[in-house]
């Protein structure tokens, strides 16, 4: 029993990374009715953009030194036991300013490639089919691929973590269970930014006007609405909270450009949940976080990589729409 | 008026003229200007960095093979093209490149176990060069099944077989293999179980992950209920392996953690350390050649340290040369060895059968320090290897058993 809740704790931490991105691909349909197939690819780009600004930045020669090294904090340090709670918290502070600087450049830079998106790929289309937004989409996939491949090597790297790292030990029916203290921090983290947007976009001004323009453009233009203000607000919401999932990604995982592909496996828990349901897409997450870890504990990791898929396949033969997608929704 | 009658001496002698203008061109392909040896690397793509970092070292050998005569008196010339880590790409590389070359083409550097699996089935008749490559893939080292490609270093079997030889020496009951779920990751795993129950070594956990990106804290978990003595890492070059032993450690694990040759380079271990702390202190792994800078009675090492000091100055490579370059040195150490035998015994060299019979040829031979030891070559393959421990305080690699065969 212990195991199993060692294993499904791991699973939730997963699950609301997974929400996190899924929340990007759900404010883009709900605002364009148009499915981003390259949302794994802006997170990519967040990640890399973390990256650069927490890692390859402060390490050059000209940048200003991002480290906060004061004797005290040099002096715990080196009296703190390698991989301790304490060293953990000690080398967390000191990397603090960088880590802080990183994510704010990073989700600052997402967003201008978002509006660089929005702007010069999608906004041209407006009024043409759907069809043709979403595979513009598809051809993003390889353009950021590209650019990405133009400025990073391939080489895998470590970034610094959000939040502190001690790891965590308790023992449940008698077992022991182990948790990262930062996949921790990061799983409330995401839950955190995925319920403060659900809720602004449900009760603000800006929200209405999302859901309005996702209903009718016409009329939404006609009641003053700014349907490609809409469009912009939506894809940085995306690129935006995205550059946080990669950021929690490259530091739990490593930086690697297969950050790209969760997007697709996120993509399958967003249909498994329904496309335009924000509380369906985050039950669906979790449910998948957790299914992949007992699968990995269970069978091993040859399996995990299709259990997303086959779990919206079972889903969607029972509930075509999703957990609790909408019935209107269009199908792609 | 003069007759002119064809005697049998004239007839003799026109065809013997005959004959010798029809076999020289036989004779002109048999001594080109140079001989030509192609290499595909992924200079682009997810191995940039592995690609970039050996062809310097291709470039230096060319000079360092000329500048000692070259094969026979002629000169080597290296044609690098770039694969993007693309088997299909390696391959359109080698079939362009044997037809503009021809028969000045003597020999084939490949960049993956992908690659020559895929050029091995289309290596036939004049189609057919000598090659070798990155790759340590068990199946490779069958002279029945691929007579025309070597490797110049212990497959990641025998890699495994080193590890658990070390081992059992060192008192270890128990080991885990991680592996990545890639054809390079599953390899030696099945021999590794063999193996390890033959060494009574118990084998507590095979766990199987995603080459990049894998999920850490759930791999880590179950390493950590395992709880195995030592650890054994397969699959893997710039990503994963660093993070497992990270969480490991970060979870207070006293699992000794080990590598194969992909996850055996400084250069990784160094920027590992630089970026996220001393963890690595203690990892050990199998090595089939020795670091660059071991260079005491190790006449070539030195003399590639010299050459890079000038020729690579101004690079990371200039005081050091990386294993995976050294890999590359060493496979065209033998691969020249076996052309140069080749060629003194008066065979043409772009027949894949006269160069693979040298090779196979190769016994007991001193190559002037990248390894620790003389070394044969058995069933295409040089099965020794020694096991290195990292120091996060040195940067260094040194060595904690002797030479070791598979």
């Amino acid at each position: 029993m212990g195991q199993v809740f060692q294993f499904a704790i791991n699973g939730l931490m997963s699950g609301a990374i997974y929400a996190l991105i899924a929340l990007g691909i759900v404010a883009v349909y709900k605002a364009t009715r148009v499915v981003n197939f390259a949302h794994g690819y802006v997170i990519m780009m967040g990640a890399y953009f973390y990256y650069t600004f927490a890692v390859l930045l402060p390490a050059s020669d000209w940048f200003p030194d991002l480290t906060y090294a004061p004797d005290w904090l040099a002096t715990a340090k080196a009296e703190a036991p390698m991989f301790s709670p304490a060293a953990a918290y000690l080398s967390w502070l000191e990397n603090l300013p960088r880590i802080a600087f990183g994510l704010i450049a990073a989700i600052i830079a997402a967003s201008l490639l978002a509006r660089v998106i929005e702007r010069f790929f999608m906004r041209p289309l407006l009024g043409q089919s759907q069809f043709a937004m979403i595979m513009i989409t598809v051809g993003l996939i390889s353009v950021l691929s590209g650019v990405k491949s133009m400025i990073w090597t391939g080489d895998a790297a470590s970034v610094p973590y959000l939040a502190p790292n001690p790891a965590i030990r308790f023992e449940v029916f008698g077992s022991p269970v182990f948790i990262f203290g930062a996949n921790l921090a990061s799983m409330v983290i995401a839950i955190a930014i995925f319920g403060a947007i659900v809720l602004w976009l449900r009760r603000s001004a800006a929200g209405v006007a999302m859901r309005a323009a996702s209903e009718d453009q016409s009329t939404a233009y006609s009641m003053g609405i700014s349907v490609p203000q809409v469009f912009a607000r939506a894809w940085v919401l995306a690129a935006a909270t995205g550059a946080v999932a990669g950021a929690i990604l490259a530091a739990r995982d490593g930086i690697s450009p297969s950050l790209g592909l969760f997007g697709f496996s996120v993509l399958a828990i967003v249909l498994m949940g329904g496309l335009d349901s924000f509380v369906g897409v985050f039950i669906a997450a979790m449910c998948v976080g957790v299914l992949e870890a007992l699968v990995q504990w269970q069978l091993g990791g040859d399996w995990v990589e299709v259990t997303p898929y086959i779990a919206v396949l079972i889903v969607i033969l029972i509930r075509p729409h999703g957990l609790m997608g909408s019935e209107e929704v269009e199908r792609i | 008026m003069k007759h002119t009658s064809l005697t049998r001496r004239g007839l003799l002698g026109s065809a013997a003229a005959g004959a010798a203008t029809l076999a020289m061109p036989t004779v002109l392909r048999a001594q080109p200007s140079e001989y030509i040896i192609g290499a595909s690397l992924p200079l682009t793509g997810p191995f940039a960095t592995a690609g970039q970092l050996i062809a310097p070292a291709l470039s230096l050998f060319e000079s360092m093979v000329n500048g000692e005569g070259g094969i026979d008196g002629t000169n080597i010339r290296f044609v690098v093209e770039d694969s993007g880590y693309v088997p299909a790409n390696a391959l359109a590389n080698y079939q362009r490149l044997l037809a503009s070359e021809g028969s000045n083409l003597v020999a084939y550097y490949g960049d993956s176990t992908g690659f020559m699996q895929l050029v091995g089935p289309e290596l036939k008749g004049d189609q057919a060069r000598m090659m070798t490559s990155t790759s340590f893939a068990t199946e490779l080292a069958n002279p029945e099944t691929h007579p025309y490609q070597f490797m110049s270093g212990p497959t990641y079997a025998d890699q495994f077989d080193i590890l658990l030889q070390d081992i059992a020496a060192k008192g270890g009951k128990t080991v885990a293999f991680i592996h990545s779920n890639t054809e390079f990751g599953t390899d030696p795993i099945a021999h590794g179980q063999a193996r390890a129950a033959e060494l009574g070594i118990e084998v507590v956990l095979i766990e199987s992950t995603k080459a990049q990106g894998a999920d850490i804290p759930t791999h880590v978990t179950k390493l950590a209920q395992a709880n195995p003595d030592y650890c054994i890492l397969q699959g893997y070059v710039t990503g994963v392996w660093p993070q497992l032993i990270g969480g490991a450690r970060q979870f207070g694990l006293q699992t000794k953690f080990m590598g194969t040759f992909w996850g055996m380079e400084k250069l990784i271990a160094d920027r590992v350390t630089a970026e996220a702390g001393p963890f690595l202190e203690g990892y050990q792994g199998v090595m089939p050649y020795r670091y660059s800078y071991d260079m005491e009675d190790a006449p070539r090492l030195q003399q590639i340290s010299e050459i890079s000091k000038v020729a690579l100055a101004g690079t990371p490579l200039e005081n050091y040369m990386p294993t995976w370059g050294i890999q590359a040195f060493a496979s065209l150490e033998l691969l020249t060895i076996a052309l140069r035998r080749a060629a003194e015994a008066g065979k043409d060299l772009s027949v894949a059968d006269n160069v693979a019979e040298q090779v196979a040829g190769i016994q007991d031979v001193d190559l002037g320090g990248y390894y620790g030891t003389n070394i044969s070559m058995e069933n295409n393959k040089v099965g020794v290897g020694r096991v290195y421990e990292y120091s996060a305080e040195t940067n260094l690699f040194t060595p904690t058993s002797d030479w070791l065969t598979a």
